[in-house]
């Protein structure tokens, strides 16, 4: 894991500068901030329409209002249990790489980004127990990882960056649906405050290591990497049609439901629009050679 | 063997067109037949023709390591 020095430029540390006095400007207390009623409307929809993962289908409509509130229910517990998953596995990565050659530069905004994410971490697990009584497991086996350190440093960073920007996509629609309750809307309002600025900086930090990775290793690593790095995209999209959530909202034929949700093109371009941004980045930094995502 | 475990075999090779036949005994992590990306797909895929409900956090790696011992977890009748 240790690796040279990044490749800092006046950017980097500007972009570095700004972000670490925001988040000491903008800190706030998680645990005295939210007010948590003592239960949620089941009557009401708790995810965005939109949102959900049947929309756009012609079994969206055959599910019936009833089955979509449920599914709105646990589809939203899936979506906060992904995001106490995907935040327990990133600080795993950023505390072993803190203080260790290579991040000299990043290691104080890093104190930062964990002591945020920490605290993510816990309001969306608080809302999953509230609410839903359980976090949906992790679907991620432990992994597998032979790549060159520079290789490995390059694809943390990359997965959280996308993880961040998908997940961005969903709070920045639910923070301004009017028709979600007041406490699903400051989960993802205070959340997508937090992460444009941990988007920011993945930008940066992403760029450069991709620089670095690009001196030490040719072409044919540099293919295997982009395609690994489709991959995790496809998976992490995959991840939202969760046949455990479908049991849990009545849906009689859970796997049947995600497999036709999976091979339904017009749901490829729902999630076309979800993916817009970190897709324009990983193709305008060269990371991506093409937009053409792989199949499950 | 087994129907189910017919469909896990075809399963895998349709996703490493590169192979035509896998060993009971092949090691399908350390030979990146499954990795962590295509793990929880495999999982769901387990579910739908074993019918028994898998539950990920106490899901030992190694009773998927082999199609042996796949067969052994999820097909093979049980005495009770």
């Amino acid at each position: 894991m240790p690796t040279a020095a990044l490749p800092i430029t006046d950017r980097f540390q500007e972009v570095l500068d700004r972000l670490s006095t925001k988040s000491i400007e903008d800190y706030y207390n998680p645990y005295q901030e939210f007010t948590w009623p003592d239960r949620l409307d089941e009557n009401r929809m708790w995810m965005s329409p939109e949102l959900l993962t049947p929309y756009g289908t012609p079994l969206f409509d055959e599910l019936g209002e009833e089955t979509l509130r449920r599914l709105s229910k646990w589809e939203s517990v899936n979506f906060y249990s992904l995001n106490v998953h995907g935040i327990r596995e990133l600080l795993i990565e950023v505390v072993r790489r803190i203080h260790m050659p290579g991040f000299e530069v990043p290691s104080d905004f890093f104190h930062h980004f964990i002591g945020e994410e920490n605290e993510h971490m816990w309001f969306f697990a608080e809302f999953c127990r509230r609410y839903g009584n359980k976090i949906y497991p992790s679907t991620a086996m432990r992994a597998d990882s032979d790549w060159e350190p520079e290789v490995e440093n390059f694809l943390v960073f990359a997965r959280i960056l996308f993880f961040e920007e998908l997940v961005d996509h969903y709070n920045t629609r639910m923070a301004q649906d009017e028709t979600l309750c007041d406490t699903i809307r400051q989960v993802n309002r205070i959340h997508h405050q937090d992460e444009s600025r941990h988007i920011a900086f993945g930008r940066e930090l992403v760029s450069l290591l991709h620089t670095r990775m690009r001196e030490t290793v040719g072409p044919e690593r540099l293919a295997e990497v982009e395609a690994y790095l489709k991959r995790y995209v496809v998976f992490s999209l995959n991840s939202l049609y969760n046949p455990h959530v479908y049991r849990d909202a009545g849906i009689p034929d859970p796997l049947a439901l995600r497999n036709a949700l999976l091979e339904d093109d017009r749901r490829r371009e729902i999630e076309r629009r979800s993916i817009r941004k970190p897709l324009a980045f990983f193709l305008k930094t060269g990371i991506f050679s093409d937009d053409v995502l792989p199949a499950v | 063997m087994t129907d189910g475990l017919d469909q896990v075999k075809a399963w895998i090779v349709k996703r490493h067109p590169d192979r035509d036949d896998i060993a009971p005994d092949l090691d399908l992590i350390e030979n990146r037949l499954i990795d962590s990306l295509s793990f929880v797909e495999f999982v769901f895929l387990l579910e739908q023709v074993s019918g028994r409900s898998i539950d990920m956090d106490t899901l030992e790696v190694d009773s998927i390591r082999t199609l042996e011992a796949i067969d052994r977890t999820f097909f093979k009748a049980r005495v009770s």
